[in-house]
């Protein structure tokens, strides 16, 4: 058996080549330095970082040094934690004051009676007039010729008021559905998660500290908005250059061409569109110059 | 003393101002729409010519067709109008541009018309709405029947007003119909109105072009058995035959500069492209090949022609130098690309290529670079030709294998619509220069 073994063995030996044995531990020896040089401290390893999410969105406040990351995330995690300690004490302060509330209501109800004894004075001239018609029986014909006009007067300041107070309820309601929509947008909002728990909130280029857009990125994107301008319109890639000038409030101060683009029908467009962006929908952090570049680049690149 | 110290907090203040004003570079690269919002109010009759609700209503159907057909606009609702749509007020200070800015709109058409004694007066406003200022304005007179003109006309003015180069409206199309029974010539508005026969050989007519400085044609008719070409004028219809070499006269195109036709001519038993003087003496021969040389057509600069030849094997298209007699090869894709047209901007090459049996319309670069396909679906769109202004291309359709019919698009394939009248088999078309 041991014998079988061994001639086996030589039969081996005689088909592998001379040297095979060292090459076999060299090999070895080589695979086993691999991961002591991986893990040795020679070589820099790569750390394998979440990839950062960006989500812009321009609905936010414009602030002067946005934060990058996306809007949703709440990076106000540490002051919730400060406020239940301070809610606690202000809870007994609120509760002795509805104990002084009740104070004051009596001594209302002390100038109540009062006020009926005067009442009953002006009542009385009420029913003195009553009498009277009997004598103011030949006026109500003069009346009439003067109550046209005045009727008509009358009517129409009514009308005028009714509508008013129409527009006014109609703006109410439009202001009310504004605030459900806003509401219903901001939960809506609320309920977008990121892949990413704990990005921060902010602009996919923001350096500061601040949750909100760049005001850049909001003016850029408000006056694209309004500038129209047809592809049939374009002859070649018309470029032009425009300074404007907002104050705080987003208004509008002056706006000049740096560079026209020589196509007046360019040009045209964008006057039209600086005009229609004299006011901005939102105030600005501070009153800010900008420098706009026009051009048609990303329209003509599509087919 | 005193005053070094105002000056120096001067210069620090101006300093200061100048470091917190540093004004941001932005660039916006694409606008937010591209149409412009247009209000288009129905003309009003003005002064004390009686109203006629027809010459309005069909002023306004040629304008709006024309309009929507360029490609500028976005038509704002009719039904959206406030006040001032009722009211005739052609100046400025007479019109409420709040109500149209708040409708959305950018460009306001406002116009009146009279008709006194049969005669037609226009006045048409096209303002900008958020300037507040007149981008074109005109007033027209003529006869009642002048209607679809004038709105061809104005609607040039439009463009001209908003692009800087008039439109193609106010001009003619020719085309081949076979209404008759016969192929004859006719011709017709570009919105394919007004149509009328141009002559009567009845044979068969082909291949129409209009000349660049005259009102005529040229086009090539079997009329004496012999496929000769042909010039015809167009308002004294007089007609001649230029070209009446045995074999093949086929494909006349004008040069540029209407001094040359470009032609093919078989006299030598072979179709090769010639160039023609306009009284029919042969100039030159552009083409010395065995193969089929077919259906020239010229570069606007007037110092190539674009040709079809079969020289490789498939129907190809090719560019000659008409100075140095070079030949090279525009299309490799596709195996049968036919009836090149180039563009009056010289940037592309319009033709038609058959796949699957059906032939679509492409266009290339004159460096055989960024070909595009324009037209797709069923049935075979033959024979592009392109409007005086490179904006929009003609071409047949034969919708599901049936008769052929004129449709015309926008240069980017987008747009297109029939206008040719319905019960003619009409192909070929050309369409003419402004007048």
């Amino acid at each position: 058996m041991e014998s079988s073994r061994k001639q086996r063995w030589l039969q081996l030996q005689s088909a592998f080549e001379p040297g095979f044995k060292q090459m076999l531990l060299v090999s070895i020896l080589l695979h086993l330095l691999l991961p002591v040089l991986y893990y040795a401290p020679f070589f820099p390893k790569r750390v394998f970082e979440k990839p950062p999410v960006y989500r812009v969105n321009l609905v936010n406040k414009i602030v002067k040094n946005p934060q990058a990351g996306r809007p949703e995330a709440a990076p106000v995690k540490k002051k919730p934690a400060v406020k239940p300690k301070v809610k606690p004490k202000p809870k007994p302060k609120v509760k002795p004051k509805p104990a002084v509330k009740p104070k004051p209501i009596p001594p209302k109800p002390k100038p109540v009676p009062v006020k009926p004894k005067p009442k009953p004075k002006t009542v009385k001239p009420e029913p003195v007039p009553t009498p009277a018609p009997t004598k103011k029986k030949p006026q109500p014909a003069p009346k009439p010729a003067v109550s046209k006009a005045q009727e008509d007067n009358l009517a129409l300041r009514l009308k005028k008021m009714r509508a008013a107070q129409e527009k006014k309820a109609s703006e109410q309601a439009r202001k009310d559905r504004i605030a459900a929509l806003k509401a219903d947008a901001l939960a809506e909002s609320s309920k977008v998660r990121s892949p990413i728990a704990d990005a921060p909130v902010g602009m996919a280029d923001g350096t500061g500290n601040e949750a909100g857009v760049s005001a850049f990125a909001f003016v850029r994107e408000f006056i694209q908005q309004q500038w129209s301008f047809s592809k049939y319109q374009a002859a070649g890639n018309p470029e032009a250059e425009m300074q404007l000038f907002y104050n705080a409030a987003g208004t509008l101060l002056h706006y000049k061409f740096v560079k026209k683009s020589g196509n007046s029908a360019f040009d045209e467009s964008l006057t039209r569109a600086i005009v229609k962006s004299k006011q901005l929908p939102q105030e600005l952090p501070e009153a800010m110059p900008f420098e706009i570049v026009f051009n048609l680049k990303d329209m003509l690149a599509k087919p | 003393m005193k005053h070094f110290k105002i000056y120096v907090l001067n210069i620090i203040f101006a300093c200061l101002l100048c470091s917190s004003a540093v004004a941001a570079r932005i660039e916006i690269s694409a606008p937010g729409e591209q149409t412009i919002p247009l209000a288009m109010t129905r003309l009003l009759p003005m002064g004390v010519g009686a109203a006629r609700s027809a010459v309005a209503t069909e002023f306004q159907q040629v304008l709006q067709g024309d309009l929507e057909l360029s490609g500028l606009f976005d038509l704002t609702d009719p039904a959206s109008f406030l006040s001032d749509a009722d009211k005739l007020g052609l100046r400025r200070n007479e019109i409420d541009f709040y109500q149209w800015r708040m409708l959305g709109a950018e460009a306001l058409f406002k116009g009146g018309y009279s008709v006194t004694a049969g005669k037609l007066t226009m006045e048409l406003r096209l303002f900008d709405v958020i300037t507040q200022r007149l981008l074109t304005g005109r007033n027209y007179r003529g006869k009642v029947t002048d209607v679809r003109k004038i709105a061809h006309t104005f609607a040039d003015q439009v463009l001209k007003s908003l692009t800087g180069e008039e439109g193609p409206f106010s001009t003619k199309i020719a085309y081949i119909s076979k209404r008759t029974g016969h192929k004859e010539l006719y011709l017709m508005d570009v919105d394919g109105y007004k149509p009328m026969r141009m002559t009567s050989h009845r044979s068969i007519v082909l291949n129409p072009d209009f000349s660049p400085t005259r009102k005529e044609l040229i086009f090539t008719s079997y009329n004496k058995g012999n496929p000769d070409l042909y010039r015809k004028e167009i308002y004294t219809g007089r007609e001649s035959r230029l070209s009446l070499k045995p074999g093949l006269n086929i494909g006349g195109r004008y040069s540029p500069d209407g001094r040359e036709i470009a032609l093919t001519l078989s006299k030598d038993k072979n179709a090769e492209i010639y160039l023609l003087g306009t009284d029919g003496t042969i100039h030159r021969r552009l083409t010395n090949h065995y193969s089929i040389d077919v259906d020239p057509t010229w570069s606007p600069k007037g110092n190539k022609i674009a040709f079809v030849s079969d020289r490789r094997g498939n129907p190809n298209i090719f560019i000659v130098d008409i100075h140095t007699l070079e030949v090279t090869r525009l299309t490799f894709e596709g195996k049968y690309n036919a009836t090149p047209a180039w563009s009056p901007k010289g940037d592309r090459i319009a033709y038609s290529r058959m796949d699957n049996g059906v032939f679509n319309v492409f266009t290339i670069r004159e460096d055989g670079t960024d070909e595009r396909q324009l037209t797709f679906g069923k049935g075979s769109k033959e024979h592009p030709r392109w409007s005086p202004d490179g904006r929009f291309l003609i071409y047949s359709n034969d919708l599901n294998g049936g008769a052929k019919s004129i449709w015309i698009m926008r240069a980017d394939g987008t747009g297109g619509r029939k206008i040719s009248a319905p019960g003619g088999n009409d192909s070929h078309p050309a369409w003419s220069h402004r007048w």
